[in-house]
C-alpha cells in the first residue's frame, strides 16, 4: 500500500516573481517543512525582469518530491514549477 | 503586483465615480480604510500605536461606515478578527501597531492560518527609511509571521498600497482561506497618491473537477460495501453542508466529523455518528476503522483525527476531496483524489454515485453506540455527586438556541463540549483545532457576538485557558456584548494532568493550579456579572438568570479534577487502543 519510498536526487526549475522576500519564503518553506536542498541557483530572466528563474536540486522519495512540488505552487510568489 | 502593472490592473475594471478625469489623491493611511471599506469591512479588531496613528487617524472619521474595537491585547484582536470570519465566512480585520503589537498577534496569525481562517492582519512599521536599523518598535514581522500565513506583504511603495490590499483580501478568501498579512510603513501611510476605488478583485479561478478522476470515485464509491465520510472544515468553510447532507443521504452512508468539521452535519442526522479521531465517539471512530471505503472530505486526515497512519488504511481504500492540492498525498496516500471546490465536486459526484440501502452497516453504529454510551458518560456522572461536565454542557444546551455561537478554549472542555454539545447549525463551533491555543475563545467569542450583531454567545472555557485571555472581558463590557463564560473549573490543567495519569504515571508535574482566583470578585471587578455554582441546582438557577441578562456573565462551575475525557485513543495509537474509561 506504501508508495515507493526510495530515495532520488531531482531538479525543479521554479519561476518567482522578482518581489522582496520570495527567496525567503521558498528557503523557509524547506525548512518549515523538512525538505533538503541540495543546491540553488537564482538568476533574473533576461525576457522578463519581474521574474527569477530558480534551479534547485533536492531529494527524498516520491511522495516528498510531490509535496515540494505542491508546497512551492501554492506559494503567491512562485509562478510555475516543473521537474527537469 | 509588480508596481509596473498596478494602475492599469486594477484601474480598468470600474472606477466607481465612473468618469476618467476625476481623480481622488488619498494619502495611504486614508486608502487603506477606504479600500476596506469598498471590500465591504464593517468592523475592525485592533489596539492603536505609534506606526498606526495615521490608520487610527482616517478611522476616526469614518465612524459611520467602520467601527473598530479596542480590544485588552493585539492577541484578543487577532482572535476577535478570526472568530468574526468563522462565524459568517466574511473576511476578519485586525490592526495592529509595530513591534510589539505585532508580535502580539502572532499566536492569532497562526490559530488562522492552521484553522484555514480567512483574516487579513493590517500592521504599521517604521517609517522605510529606518528600516533595518532596529530602530524603535521596529521587527520584521513579514519575517516573522513567513511560515503561518498565506502570504505577507510588506508595502514599501504608495503606489503598490491599494492594489496590494485588495490582493490580500483575494488570498485570504480564495480557494483554502487564510490570514493574509500586510505591513505598511509610517511614511507609507502618509504618502499621498490616486485612488482608484478599492474595489474587490474577483476570486481566484478554481480547478474544475477531472472527469475522469469523477468516475474513478465514483466506482470506488460503488463497490464499497462499507463506505465512511470523513468530513471536515473544508464543509464549513465552503458552505456545503447541504451537498455533503445529499451525497451521504443517497448512499445512506455514515458520517464521522473532525474537530473542524463539526457543524456541518446536524447533530440530529440520522447519518451522523460524531466526532472522529483521538476524542471520538466509540461508533464513529468504530466505523470509521472498519469501513472498507473512507471518502474524506475537506480534511487533511491530521494526527490527531487518523492516530497511526498505517493502520488507519490498512482496511479501506480512500478518495480525498480538497481544495488544496498540497493536503493530497501529504498526511496519507488516496486512492482516488479529487482536487477543487467541494460545492464544484460534490454535486458532480451526487450524479454518478448509485442510490443504496445500508441498513446493516448502520445498525452496526447503533449497536456500538447503546453498547458504549452509557459506559462513558456513567462513571464520571455516578462518581460526581456535583457538577459534570455533561450537565453542564446540557444545562447550557437547554437554554442555547442552534443559532448561538459557541466558542471554547483548549483542553478537557473543548472536547467535552465537542463530543456532547449538539450542534445543528453550520459556522455555531468556534474552536482552535489546528494550533490548540489556549485563550483562543474570549477573542472568538467577542468577534461572534459583534459579527452577529452582539447576539448571545457562549464561551465554554477552562479555569487555566481563561487566565490567559482573561482581560478581554474588560471587552465584552466595554461593548455590551451578551457573552456566557462557563468555565469548567476543575482546579488544573486537566488536559495535560489527564496524559499525565494515563501515560506518565499519574506524575502530576505542574499541572495543578492552586490558585484563589475569585471568579464573582473578578467579573465585578471588570464590570461583568459573576457567579459560582457546585451543583446542578445552583446551575439552573444561575443559568438562568444569565441566559436572560444583555451583559457579559462568568459562571464559574467547579467540575472534579479527576474527570477525564473518554474516549482517548493514546497519541499514534489506533482504534484498537481506545480507552474507553
Ligand atoms: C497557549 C497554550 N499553552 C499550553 C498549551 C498546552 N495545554 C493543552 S490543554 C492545557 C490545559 C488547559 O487547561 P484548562 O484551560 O483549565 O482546560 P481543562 O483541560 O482543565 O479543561 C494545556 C496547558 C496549549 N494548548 N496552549
Ligand atoms: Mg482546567
Amino acid at each position: 500500500m506504501n508508495q515507493p519510498t526510495q530515495i532520488s536526487n531531482f531538479t525543479l526549475s521554479i519561476l518567482v516573481a522578482n518581489r522582496a522576500g520570495a527567496l525567503s519564503r521558498i528557503t523557509g518553506l524547506f525548512s518549515k517543512r523538512g525538505f533538503n536542498i541540495d543546491t540553488l541557483s537564482v538568476g533574473p530572466m533576461a525576457e522578463d525582469p519581474s521574474l527569477s528563474r530558480l534551479i534547485m536540486t533536492s531529494s527524498g522519495d516520491e511522495v516528498t518530491k510531490n509535496q515540494i512540488i505542491k508546497q512551492l505552487a501554492k506559494l503567491y510568489d512562485v509562478v510555475d514549477v516543473k521537474l527537469i | 503586483m509588480s508596481s509596473a502593472s498596478d494602475s492599469s490592473g486594477v484601474g480598468a475594471g470600474g472606477n466607481a465615480s465612473g468618469s476618467a478625469g476625476d481623480t481622488m489623491i488619498l494619502n495611504g493611511a486614508a486608502i487603506t480604510i477606504e479600500t476596506l471599506i469598498a471590500h465591504g469591512v464593517t468592523d475592525v479588531f485592533g489596539i492603536p500605536g505609534g506606526s498606526v496613528l495615521n490608520l487610527y487617524d482616517e478611522l476616526f472619521s469614518r465612524t459611520s461606515q467602520i467601527t473598530h474595537r479596542i480590544t485588552s491585547h493585539e492577541q484578543g484582536a487577532a482572535h476577535a478578527a478570526d472568530g468574526y470570519a468563522r462565524a459568517t465566512g466574511k473576511v476578519g480585520v485586525a490592526m495592529a501597531t509595530s513591534g510589539p503589537g505585532a508580535t502580539n498577534l502572532v499566536t492569532g496569525i497562526a490559530t488562522a492560518y492552521l484553522d484555514s481562517s480567512p483574516v487579513v492582519f493590517i500592521t504599521g512599521n517604521v517609517p522605510t527609511n529606518l528600516m533595518g536599523k532596529d530602530s524603535f518598535q521596529e521587527v520584521d514581522i513579514t519575517g516573522i509571521t513567513m511560515p503561518i500565513t498565506k502570504h505577507g506583504f510588506l508595502v514599501k511603495d504608495i503606489n503598490a498600497l491599494e492594489e496590494t490590499i485588495c490582493e490580500a483580501f483575494r488570498i485570504a478568501r480564495s480557494g483554502r482561506p487564510g490570514p493574509v498579512l500586510i505591513d505598511i510603513p509610517k511614511d507609507v501611510q502618509i504618502a499621498e497618491t490616486e485612488f482608484l476605488g478599492g474595489h474587490p478583485l474577483p476570486d481566484l479561478p478554481r480547478r474544475q473537477p477531472d472527469q475522469s478522476e469523477l468516475q474513478a470515485a465514483a466506482e470506488l464509491i460503488n463497490s464499497s460495501q462499507q463506505p465512511f465520510i470523513y468530513a471536515g472544515g473544508g464543509v464549513v468553510l465552503s458552505d456545503s453542508s447541504d451537498l455533503l447532507c445529499q451525497l451521504a443521504e443517497k448512499l445512506d452512508a455514515p458520517i464521522g466529523l473532525s474537530i473542524m468539521g463539526l457543524t456541518a452535519m446536524s447533530s440530529t442526522h440520522p447519518l451522523y455518528l460524531g466526532m472522529t479521531g483521538m476524542h471520538g465517539l466509540p461508533e464513529a471512530t468504530q466505523l470509521n476503522a472498519e469501513a472498507d471505503l473512507i471518502i474524506g472530505i475537506g480534511v487533511r486526515f491530521s494526527d490527531r483525527a487518523t492516530g497511526n497512519i498505517n493502520s488507519y488504511r490498512e482496511k479501506a481504500k480512500i478518495i480525498h476531496i480538497d481544495i488544496d492540492d498540497a493536503e493530497i498525498d501529504k498526511n496519507v496516500q488516496a486512492d482516488v483524489s479529487l482536487h477543487g471546490d467541494i460545492r464544484d465536486i460534490l454535486p458532480l459526484l451526487i450524479e454518478l454515485v448509485e442510490e443504496r440501502d445500508r441498513r446493516q452497516w448502520l445498525d452496526h453504529a447503533t449497536d456500538i453506540r447503546e453498547a458504549m454510551r452509557d459506559s462513558i458518560l456513567a462513571p464520571s456522572e455516578a462518581q460526581a455527586s456535583g457538577l459534570t461536565p455533561y450537565t453542564v454542557i446540557n444545562a447550557v444546551r437547554q437554554r442555547t438556541d442552534d443559532s448561538t455561537v459557541i466558542a471554547t478554549d483548549v483542553g478537557q472542555h473543548q472536547m467535552w463540549v465537542a463530543q456532547h454539545y449538539a450542534f445543528n447549525q453550520p459556522r455555531t463551533f468556534l474552536t482552535s483545532g489546528g494550533l490548540g491555543a489556549m485563550g483562543f475563545g474570549m477573542g472568538a467569542a467577542i468577534g461572534a457576538s459583534i459579527a452577529k450583531t452582539q447576539t448571545r454567545t457562549v464561551l465554554f472555557t477552562g479555569d487555566g485557558s481563561f487566565h490567559m485571555n482573561l482581560n478581554e472581558l474588560a471587552t465584552a463590557v466595554r461593548y455590551q456584548l451578551p457573552i456566557v463564560v462557563v468555565i469548567l473549573n476543575n482546579g488544573v490543567l486537566g488536559m495535560v494532568r489527564q496524559w499525565q495519569t494515563l501515560f506518565y504515571q499519574s506524575r502530576h508535574s505542574e499541572t495543578t493550579l492552586d490558585r484563589s482566583t475569585d471568579y464573582v470578585k473578578l467579573a465585578e471587578a471588570f464590570g461583568a456579572r459573576g457567579f459560582s455554582v457546585g451543583d446542578a441546582h445552583g446551575l439552573n438557577e444561575v443559568l438562568d438568570q444569565a441566559f436572560s441578562s444583555s451583559e457579559p456573565v462568568l459562571i464559574d462551575c467547579r467540575i472534579d479534577p479527576d474527570s477525564q475525557v473518554f474516549p482517548i485513543i493514546p497519541p499514534g495509537g489506533s482504534f484498537i487502543d481506545m480507552i474507553i474509561a
